[in-house]
């Protein structure tokens, strides 16, 4: 694999809650237009292994992180974790999309999809607009509310304000969109829609997505990785970590013997 | 009545256990008794002030002269006093207020929020009257050496802050001129309406800086109420869930950003009620405002002249008021109440008007 394909590259990637060692030094990449699945039991690190990719996990009293996570942008490699770099600027490249919809109350649909923009310093009613639409057609949630954008966020159903997170997160075209179990607060059809658009937006971006369920691993990622209790026990493509995986524990896992 | 009706009246709702409905039954006895408290209040100040709602009417509220011995009783000056006093309460309180409990819940670090917001609570258990003592003893000099003359050298007559306020003013009250003026139910026109508007702003900062006085007044309940609205305006936003902050910070906004677009906006309204509890707290305040109002029964035409509120009003007089004096000090309380009330009313329906915009 050449560096100009890989979209992320973690490097003995350590994070806790306070004493607590909850991520242990993982080190994985991920290509451009991956879409990767983190699998693995509950409480194992994984979401606090996936928000120390865009430098969430910092944001909460006591959390710390080691290591490093290289992204590679229009100006190649940087280390998210390097002395000086911005957490808010890291935030702008690498989206993310929360296991709870989380609309901004009080906003309007437009005006949510619009917010990252509006941070940005995009002014302009005309792209704001156009950058609307785009989104939330690529969020399959256009025809649903093209007539209502002026209604409040917080008025659609939760399959609709998880589709209208996935929009706010796209407008602001993000290279990497990192997904925290996006559809365990969903129903089955929601669930189904929120994989299709997973699949179709690997053409334009790098995705991580975790998840519990084996099925949708399964189903709409390429490449896997297995945490347990803080490590990486083995990662590798989908069809393999499924088919035949090396580590007992994974194999334990898939067959559903533990987690 | 039956018994059935009876026990329909009280037992609404089917309960089966006995226990169970004597507690519902005591329960219901108390929520009767707080709204005939209520009511009988209202009907016994309107009873003491008959005298006053008789011998003067409407005009009671609108004559600005106060004169016991010469059986005038006006009610204006205090009307005026307690509206001003309060605003200028929440006026400093409001984004005191606000701004703290944002810095506890959203930037402090917990342990440095736990100490910093049990003193701020803390504040809301000083008496009354200690506020009064401190405000005479050293607000007042303070506001006197060195407020007052800072603000009148910023704000006062020719400066001009003075000079854009009576612009502004003048361009805020001329659409009322304008339709008074179709109606036909003034006189103004909007030569005499800009003068008046110049004259308040000139004067607002205006005169000998004397210490006690309506803005020292306004300090000192500024000071009462924020405890409660920090209070009210932290539990505002501890309703708003993690994950919309978390969501923000995730769009790249910084904290100040986040603030803005994850918070304020959707707490909006309960912000307002927050504000809006503080200023029914500040109308009624009673011993501290009395103790630095400075007492005089003229309506102010600086910040810087004493004043008089209703409720300090009463305070003053009520020992030594009989007759018609004392009706009319009780009409004075029943406008309190009265204004106590439609600020209340006032708030629940600026707040319902709020959230239709924020929810679906
Ligand atoms: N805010 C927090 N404070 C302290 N410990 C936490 C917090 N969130 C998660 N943890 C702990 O970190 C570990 C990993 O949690 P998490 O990353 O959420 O696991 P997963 O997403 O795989 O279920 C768990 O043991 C959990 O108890
Ligand atoms: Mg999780």
């Amino acid at each position: 694999m050449t560096d100009s394909e890989i979209s992320l590259r973690t490097e003995g990637l350590s994070a806790w809650f306070g004493d607590h060692h909850v991520v242990k030094s993982i080190s994985l990449s991920v290509s451009r237009n991956d879409v990767y699945a983190l699998i693995g039991p509950s409480g194992c690190g994984k979401s606090t292994f996936i928000r120390c990719l865009n430098r969430l996990h910092e944001e909460i009293d006591g959390a710390r992180v080691q290591g490093d996570v290289w992204i590679s942008g229009d100006s190649g490699s940087e280390n998210i974790y390097a002395p000086g770099s911005d957490p808010v600027a890291i935030r702008r490249q690498v989206g993310m999309v929360f296991q709870k919809p989380n609309p901004f109350p009080g906003l309007s649909i437009f005006d949510n999809v619009v917010a990252g923009l509006r941070l940005a310093g995009v002014k302009r009613r005309s792209v704001l607009e156009e950058v609307v639409e785009t989104s939330l057609k690529h969020a399959a949630l256009w025809t649903e509310v093209k007539d209502k954008l002026k209604k409040p966020g917080t008025s659609l159903s939760g399959g609709q304000q998880q589709r209208l997170c996935i929009a706010r997160a796209l407008a602001v075209r993000p290279k990497i969109l990192l997904m925290d179990e996006p559809t365990s607060a969903l129903d089955p059809i929601s669930t189904a829609r929120i994989e299709e658009l997973v699949m179709r937006l690997r053409s334009e971006v790098t995705v991580l997505i975790v998840t519990h369920n084996m099925q949708q691993a399964a189903r709409i990622s390429n490449q896997t990785a297995f945490f347990l209790m803080g490590e990486l026990v083995e990662s590798g493509p989908t069809s393999r970590i499924f088919t035949k995986p090396k580590d007992t524990r994974t194999e334990q896992y898939i067959t559903g013997r533990f987690g | 009545m039956s018994r059935r009706v009876w026990s329909r009246l009280f037992f609404r709702n089917r309960v089966e256990n006995s226990g169970d409905q004597v507690f519902v039954l005591s329960l219901k006895i108390v929520a009767w008794a707080t709204v005939s408290l209520f009511a009988g209040m209202l009907v016994y100040l309107v009873y003491l002030a008959r005298g006053a709602i008789e011998a003067l009417g409407f005009n009671f509220l609108t004559t600005n002269d106060w004169n016991p011995p010469m059986e005038i009783f006006g009610a204006a000056p205090f009307l005026v006093g307690t509206l001003a006093s309060s605003f200028i309460a929440i006026f400093i309180a409001a984004p005191v207020s606000i701004g703290t409990a944002l810095f506890l819940k959203e930037v402090a670090p917990k342990r440095v929020a736990r100490v910093v917001g049990f003193l701020v609570e803390l504040l809301a258990a000083i008496p009354s009257v200690v506020y009064g003592l401190w405000g005479v003893l050293v607000l007042a000099p303070v506001m006197r050496d060195h407020v007052q003359p800072f603000l009148a050298s910023w704000f006062g007559p020719g400066t001009y802050f003075a000079q854009a306020l009576g612009h502004v003013l003048t361009g805020l009250f001329y659409p009322f001129l304008l339709i008074a003026d179709v109606l036909g139910l003034t006189e103004v026109t909007l030569g005499t309406l800009s003068e008046k508007m110049m004259a308040l702003a000139q004067g607002l900062f205006d005169g000998p800086p004397l210490g006690l006085g309506l803005l020292s007044a306004g300090v000192v309940l500024s000071i009462m109420i924020t405890p409660t609205v920090t209070a009210m305006s932290r539990e505002v936003l501890a309703i708003v869930p993690d994950s919309v902050r978390e969501g923000a910070l995730g769009l790249g906004a910084t904290r100040w950003e986040m603030i803005r677009i994850a918070l304020l906006r959707s707490s909006r309204a309960g912000l307002v009620g927050a504000v809006i509890l503080g200023l029914g707290r500040a109308i009624g305040e009673t011993m501290a405002v009395t103790m630095v109002i400075g007492n005089r029964n003229e309506i102010p035409k600086s910040l810087f002249e004493p004043a008089q509120t209703m409720a300090s009003v009463i305070a003053n007089e009520y020992n030594e008021a009989d007759g018609l004096h004392l009706s009319s000090l009780a009409a004075v309380g029943l406008s309190l109440f009265l204004v106590s009330l439609l600020v209340n009313l006032a708030a629940r329906g600026f707040i319902r008007w709020i959230e239709r915009g924020t929810r679906a």
